[in-house]
């Protein structure tokens, strides 16, 4: 992309003086210029300078001075602080505060779909969920009560923006003051805002993450567009103002470690570094977030104990989610411990009172406390670019501070005032005379013992009268304003039968009270008490808290049942005396030794040897390639449908890869190496695919295969017909066709734009405004230039028909048709036409349009020459792919060898990837699968699964890998019940069972 | 034709017709298989058969070599030269002939409107023209438990033979037990927690304790259909099939039988009976297992489990069949014998899991008097597969026969492949 050179707009400068300086006043003016200075403290000048002894001085809500030697100005109020601790106020770079919360305005509804224009009235992007013009300066209202809660937690400046939509709009500085907003508001237009959340927005598209990801993209595409050509027809607020904005700092909320990759991976393309927002799971890809090299927004809601103690209970709770509440404090430690800059946000906490616990949970569990405190201070304002203005208490800056009763990670350490551009909030008063203890209280003559507990806010009192030999306690109230004391209390003795009332002053540290007092029957008299010698406290030892050496709990990759401790690793390999399922001409060999090298088949043979090779005992054993499912829905995150429009080809599955899914190894667990996750079947034209290897453990983009030629999901029938609602165009099979002779015209006409714009001189270029890219037809030409292969969702042989003469008349050969139940009928039209066929073995009866399903279509269909496969479409199936070839077997009568080769050579080939996979070749890919049996048998297990030299699967170490799932668990159990014993809060026992994509899902 | 040798090869005959299959005619000839492998269902096997088959029973099941038999007493016999024979096998908790295209609405009859249907009766809706049946059969499976779903009392459920004219004579037993759901913790679809389980739990207790009481008099003052149905789970007639697959909805369904004493339950689904094998065996509660061919319920279990519960159960000494509910069920019922197929690959004995599939079926739906195995005096309904009919690789079923009658093993999708085969082979 065409690099943008942009201006970055201030709208409004920092103004540190009081903003109401434009304000008219009424009456006479009252400005305060005194100083204030905070003395004795132990204070923090930043995240790493803490001096002892201290004193800040501040005046008009700026720091003058800080350190040892302070010198006082005469017209200064003067805090002792001894004893207490100062730190700058915290920052959280994550907040909605003051913000209106988006309203939902009504529902698209069926068939309102976006294409129809459903944008909001005005010059602004066509898509609801693109807002880029939304300034959060201009939304802030002051909330006092939402602030105080702020403040309690020792904020005292947050970022704001309105958490609405996929572009969110620009962010606010504002303090956490309870003026004027225009004391408040610090700054507009600070950072850039994005999210994976279409939020309010009423439009259909985008109906799933790739549909947001793919609409981001043309957005960028069109600012570019927007920005290089200036005489385009077109004015646009919304894209004007992401030009505008351009330079900002950008804060993509990405809400899961693969979706902070995903987001990097569209910045990569536009050359722009989000900060990410995360979600505190990013231990989990700890390696490849920092190889982002984006800085990081980190939330402390961890997740709550499970209530387990019921066994039955406790096995509703996954694994995963076990894990991940053990491993969620370790978080922010592991985070520091890669050297990631990273700032800590209150966002996403239900119950803010957990801040500052979790915070500290998260130091004791490895986060350092100069980290904690750099990750809400130096770095949210470094990050925003205002760390000259806040995060430390230095000359200069802002008087935002904090004063705590001790190290604020101590667990009893308490916030007593958050100070907000030179203005107290007293949050727990330090100041407060502590009156508890044991007094001599002496009324007029008479002698009671005042015991005085609770706490300095709330001081209670008792005395214990004794008559004889019974003792009675009796209340007495004490309030203790300043340096002045009440006590009341009726004893109710020989002295006094009604209510005596005290009042008087505290002296001596409060060790003094003295005062006047009046009896129930009208008589003043003098009182005083005198607080008694301090009782020897117990000396208490100073418990030396066990710091255990931090034990961080081991990640797992995935970090789920069955995830690997470390990640496999390729060793020579000798496969002895098995029985060798080429896949060549050679046929099935039997006693046949195969060696793997470097990833590959190195060698095939007798009496192999290699050195350093480990020797795999293949004796009685079958040894064929790995299957490869031509049609998977597995490992894909929030949707495998972009259904919104009938052409959505931008959308890609390729950026929804999901390494977390548990169906990935009982794949691998079914003799499955590689998947080609396809699009749904909502859409004529649905999205691209991506093509994986099961590599276990690794990261999204690991998995795929790369230097594969692009593929995308094209579908026909029932389908496309019900999806969208009753209104979306097409309704009928007559509809189909017609979109897609629209789409490859358009993307003719689209093209030949664009070469009309390459053939002219670049002075003439100059003059015209080039096309604009438009991905969704970019993709149409690939299909049409063969750099992207057609795989189609097909039952019935009219539209098979159809689709190939839409194909013939563009050019292009469709490559593959999936599903194709009716294939027997049309199978020498297929084979002329030059497509293959990857179906069910013997679904059938599940719609109207498969009522002509035969299990003995792929038999056919291979008899006329047709590359044929068959697929799953299903998690379940796709971990039996061995048992579904054998079915060619029983239906038709295909050789074994053939057969075999409809689950592993046939989909390779369709996939374009015969050179490398598909068989056992010296040269190909070491992706192999040792079988107890004849693999197309039922009786047939899978003991090794193998993919790249690796061993993926084995079924020597399961035994020892479920024993290792059940005592892990039951460790982290035990735990939870300690911790909730502890007093730890709990949720009830449940895991979400995640979601089986079909061809057919809709929705996340 | 009598004293003919009868001699069939293998695969050799196809009945090649345009025609709707058709119920096959009464037995009237005199039948002798001969040297099959004869698998009978009761972990028996014998390797040279003579097995004959009389007014639809079967008269001698013997090992050929060792007893005399007398050929001019039949009328054909048929020489098997090593075929498999086996007994029809049985797919209970099915909603075949009750549903034809899943996403068409109006061809399903499985689910009534309400929560409490126990007097709705599947047997009238079961449709003996459905072409998924004869599909099923084709692959050896004979006798179905027709089985509504849905609510929370989904209705009465029937056993049929899949070779009739209509329902009434399809009728094997009739009303044989009352189907419930218990209420899950969790929607199915969505995953999420569901906020009226303790409410439907109530709703079942109070259900049951009323339906308890009215069947303790006969002279209802007012008849109550619901009650009416439930009669015969209380009084032993009919079985409770209670669908639970989690070890707590298993164990509070045991309960609950206990409480309103029902006399015989069948758990459905069973994915943790084998960790409460020793309730269940307490209790005389036997297991129709969920499909074999299935996902782990959790992350963490081994991902085998689905395959290997047959045997964790029979190792635990739970009694239990197995059964085929879940998605693409109808069409899926051909893959019974597989499912039995897969329990052998993953620890039991292939007679046993042929058992599964047969005479425990047979057992837990009542009808083992009269069919689930090749045993002198039961129905003579089996069927010949040229190999080992739980393996897709061997199964080939050439005949099979319901109470003597020959049913035509042929339909719809043979039809069509002979159909297109023919095009091509004439182009």
């Amino acid at each position: 992309m065409k690099k943008l050179l942009l201006i970055l707009s201030i709208l409004f400068c920092f103004n540190l003086t009081q903003a109401q300086e434009t304000f008219i006043v009424n009456g006479t003016h009252h400005k305060i210029h005194n100083y204030y200075a905070f003395t004795n403290a132990t204070i923090f000048i930043d995240y790493q300078t803490k001096i002892e002894n201290a004193t800040l001085l501040i005046k008009d809500g700026k720091i003058e001075a800080v350190g040892n030697k302070v010198e006082v100005p005469g017209n200064t109020v003067i805090h002792n602080l001894e004893g207490k601790y100062l730190y700058p106020s915290l920052i959280d770079i994550y907040s909605d505060y003051g913000m209106p919360v988006g309203v939902k305005k009504g529902s698209a509804g069926h068939g309102a779909h976006a294409a129809k224009g459903t944008a909001k009235k005005g010059a602004y992007n066509w898509n609801k969920a693109i807002r880029p013009e939304v300034d959060a300066s201009q939304l802030f209202l002051v909330n006092e009560k939402k602030a105080a809660q702020l403040r309690k937690l020792g904020f005292g400046v947050v970022l704001t923006h309105q958490q609405d939509g996929i572009m969110r709009g620009t962010s606010a500085l504002v303090t956490l003051g309870d003026d004027q907003a225009n004391a408040v508001l610090l700054a507009a237009n600070v950072t850039n805002q994005l999210a994976f959340n279409k939020g309010t927005s009423t439009d259909n598209y985008p109906g799933s993450l790739m549909g947001m990801i793919a609409l981001i993209k043309q957005t960028y595409y069109d600012v570019d567009w927007l920005f290089n050509n200036k005489e385009v027809d077109e004015f646009n607020i919304s894209l004007n103002t992401i030009i505008e904005n351009w330079k900002l700092p950008q804060i993509f909320e990405a809400n899961d470690k693969l979706s902070i990759l995903r987001a990097d991976k569209i910045g990569d393309e536009f050359e722009m570094q989000y900060i990410f927002k995360g979600s505190g799971n990013e231990y989990q890809r700890i390696k490849e977030i920092k190889a982002t090299e984006g800085k990081l927004i980190i939330p402390l809601n961890f997740p709550k104990a499970y209530d387990v103690e019921d066994p039955y209970d406790a096995l509703k709770v996954n694994y995963s989610s076990l894990k991940h509440w053990e491993s969620a404090p370790y978080n922010l430690g592991i985070v520091a411990q890669n050297e990631i800059d990273f700032a800590i946000t209150a966002s996403d906490l239900k119950d803010k009172k957990m801040f500052l616990k979790n915070l500290r949970k998260a130091v004791k569990s490895g986060l350092s406390e100069s980290a904690a405190l750099k990750a809400l201070t130096y770095n949210p304002a470094q990050f925003i670019g205002k760390y000259d203005k806040i995060g430390s208490l230095e000359k200069g800056k802002m008087a935002n501070f904090i004063i705590t009763s001790d190290n604020i990670f101590n667990e009893k350490s308490k916030i007593h005032e958050n100070w907000v551009r030179g203005k107290q909030h007293v949050i727990s008063n330090y100041r407060l005379t502590n009156v508890t203890g044991n007094y001599d209280l002496n009324i007029a003559g008479t002698i009671y013992q005042l015991a005085v507990t609770g706490s300095p806010e709330k001081p209670v009192g008792n005395i214990a009268l004794i008559t004889g030999k019974d003792t009675t306690k009796i209340k007495v109230d004490i309030v203790v304003k300043g340096k002045a004391i009440n006590v009341n209390f009726n004893p109710n003795d020989t002295f006094q039968k009604g209510t005596v009332r005290l009042a008087g002053n505290i002296s001596s540290n409060g060790g003094i009270w003295d005062g006047n007092g009046h009896l129930s029957n009208g008589e003043w008299i003098k009182w005083s008490a005198i607080k008694g010698k301090k009782e020897a406290k117990k000396e208490k030892k100073a418990v030396v808290a066990k710091t255990d050496s931090l034990v961080v709990p081991k990640t797992q990759y995935p970090n789920m049942a069955y995830g690997l401790d470390s990640i496999t690793t390729a060793k020579t390999t000798i496969i002895k005396g098995a029985t060798v399922w080429t896949n060549e001409a050679e046929g099935i060999l039997t006693n046949t030794d195969v060696l793997l090298k470097n990833g590959k088949i190195a060698l095939i043979g007798k009496g192999l040897a290699a050195e350093g090779a480990q020797i795999i005992d293949g004796t009685n054993k079958h040894l064929t390639t790995g299957i490869i499912d031509e049609h998977s829905h597995i490992a894909i995150s929030r949707g495998v449908n972009e259904c919104t429009q009938a052409v959505t080809a931008e959308v890609s599955i390729s950026d929804v890869i999901n390494s977390d899914d548990i169906n990935i190894y009982r794949q691998l667990a079914g003799g499955v190496t590689a998947c080609h996750l396809l699009h749904g079947s909502c859409n004529p034209v649905g999205g691209q695919s991506a093509i994986i290897k099961l590599r276990w453990g690794s990261s999204p983009e690991e998995m795929k295969i790369k230097n594969t030629p692009g593929f995308i999901k094209f579908a026909l029938g029932e389908n496309v017909k019900r999806a969208g609602g009753t209104s979306r165009f097409p309704q009928t099979r007559m509809g189909v066709e017609q979109v897609y002779y629209d789409a490859f015209v358009r993307a003719k006409e689209y093209q030949a734009k664009w070469d009309a714009f390459a053939a002219l001189s670049e002075k003439e270029r100059a003059n015209v405004p080039a096309p604009r890219i438009d991905l969704e037809l970019e993709t149409m030409n690939e299909i049409m230039n063969k750099e992207r292969f057609i795989s189609c969702h097909s039952y019935q042989q009219g539209e098979i028909n159809m689709l190939m003469h839409v194909a013939d008349s563009m050019g292009f050969t469709v490559n593959t048709f999936t599903h194709i139940l009716e294939g027997y009928k049309v199978a020498d039209k297929m084979k002329k036409h030059g497509a293959g066929g990857s179906t069910f073995s013997d679904w059938w009866a599940y719609k109207f349009e498969v009522n002509d399903a035969i299990p003995y279509n792929g038999a056919i269909m291979h008899k006329q020459g047709v590359v044929t496969a068959f697929n799953s479409d299903d998690a379940e199936m796709g971990r039996r792919l061995n048992q579904e070839a054998a079915k060619a077997v029983k239906y038709g009568g295909v050789s074994e060898e053939e057969a075999w080769k409809f689950v592993t050579l046939n989909p390779a080939k369709l996939l374009h990837l015969d050179n490398r996979m598909g068989s056992i070749k010296i040269g190909k890919d070491a992706d192999v699968v040792l079988w107890s049996d004849n693999p197309l048998s039922i009786y047939a297990t899978v003991e090794k699964t193998i993919i790249d030299g690796k061993v993926y699967f084995d079924i020597e170490t399961e035994a020892a890998k479920q024993k290792a799932n059940a005592t892990e668990k039951a460790r982290i159990v035990e735990k939870m019940i300690v911790a909730k014993k502890g007093g730890a809060k709990t949720q009830k026992a449940t895991s979400k069972k995640p979601k089986l994509y079909h061809c057919d899902t809709v929705g996340e | 034709m009598k004293n003919a040798f009868l001699i069939l090869f293998i695969g050799a005959f196809i009945t090649a017709s345009a025609q709707i299959e058709t119920p096959g005619p009464k037995q009237t000839k005199k039948i002798m298989l001969l040297n099959g492998i004869a698998h009978l269902g009761n972990g028996e096997v014998i390797k040279n058969s003579a097995i004959s088959i009389i007014d639809g029973k079967f008269e001698i099941v013997a090992n050929a070599a060792t007893i005399k038999i007398d050929f001019k007493q039949f009328d054909t016999v048929i020489e098997l030269r090593g075929q498999h024979v086996y007994p029809g096998i049985i797919a209970p908790n099915s909603t075949l002939g009750l549903t034809e295209i899943g996403a068409v609405r109006m061809t399903s009859d499985y689910a009534e409107y309400g929560m409490f249907n126990p007097h709705v009766r599947s047997i009238i809706a079961y449709n003996t023209e459905s072409k998924i049946t004869t599909t099923v059969r084709s692959n050896g499976v004979l006798l179905g438990q027709i089985t509504p779903r849905g609510g929370q009392i989904a209705g009465t459920s029937s056993v049929v033979e899949f070779d009739a004219w209509n329902w009434e004579d399809a009728v094997y037993k009739e009303n044989d037990g009352v189907h419930m759901g218990w209420p899950k913790t969790r929607h199915q679809w969505t995953g999420k927690k569901n906020e009226k389980f303790d409410k439907e739990v109530a709703q079942l207790n109070d259900f049951f304790a009323n339906a308890l009481a009215y069947s303790k008099v006969t002279d209802n003052a007012e008849k109550n259909f619901r009650f009416e149905a439930m009669r015969g789970v209380f009084n032993g007639e009919q079985t409770l099939f209670v669908h639970a697959n989690f070890i707590k909805e298993i164990t509070e369904a045991i309960l609950l039988s206990k409480k309103y004493a029902v006399k015989k339950l069948v758990i459905v689904g069973g994915y943790d009976a084998w960790m409460v094998a020793d309730m269940l065996k307490e209790n005389k509660v036997s297991v129709m297992l969920k499909r074999v061919h299935s996902l782990p319920e959790r992350q963490e279990d081994d991902v085998y489990l689905p395959y290997k519960l047959p045997k964790k159960l029979l190792d635990a000494g739970v009694f239990f069949c197995l059964e085929n509910s879940g998605d693409m069920e109808a069409m899926g019922t051909r893959n019974l014998p597989f499912y039995a197929g897969t329990a052998a690959a993953y620890g039991i004995d292939k007679e046993e899991a042929l058992k599964l599939i047969t005479l425990n079926t047979a057992t837990i739906l009542g009808i083992d008097k009269t069919v689930g195995s090749i045993e002198s005096g039961k129905d003579a309904t089996f069927f010949i597969s040229t190999g080992d009919a739980l393996d897709m690789r061997t199964n080939n079923v050439t005949s099979a026969y319901i109470q003597g009658r020959e049913m035509d093993v042929d339909n719809h999708q043979k039809k069509l492949y002979r159909k297109y085969s023919g095009k091509y082979e004439n182009q």
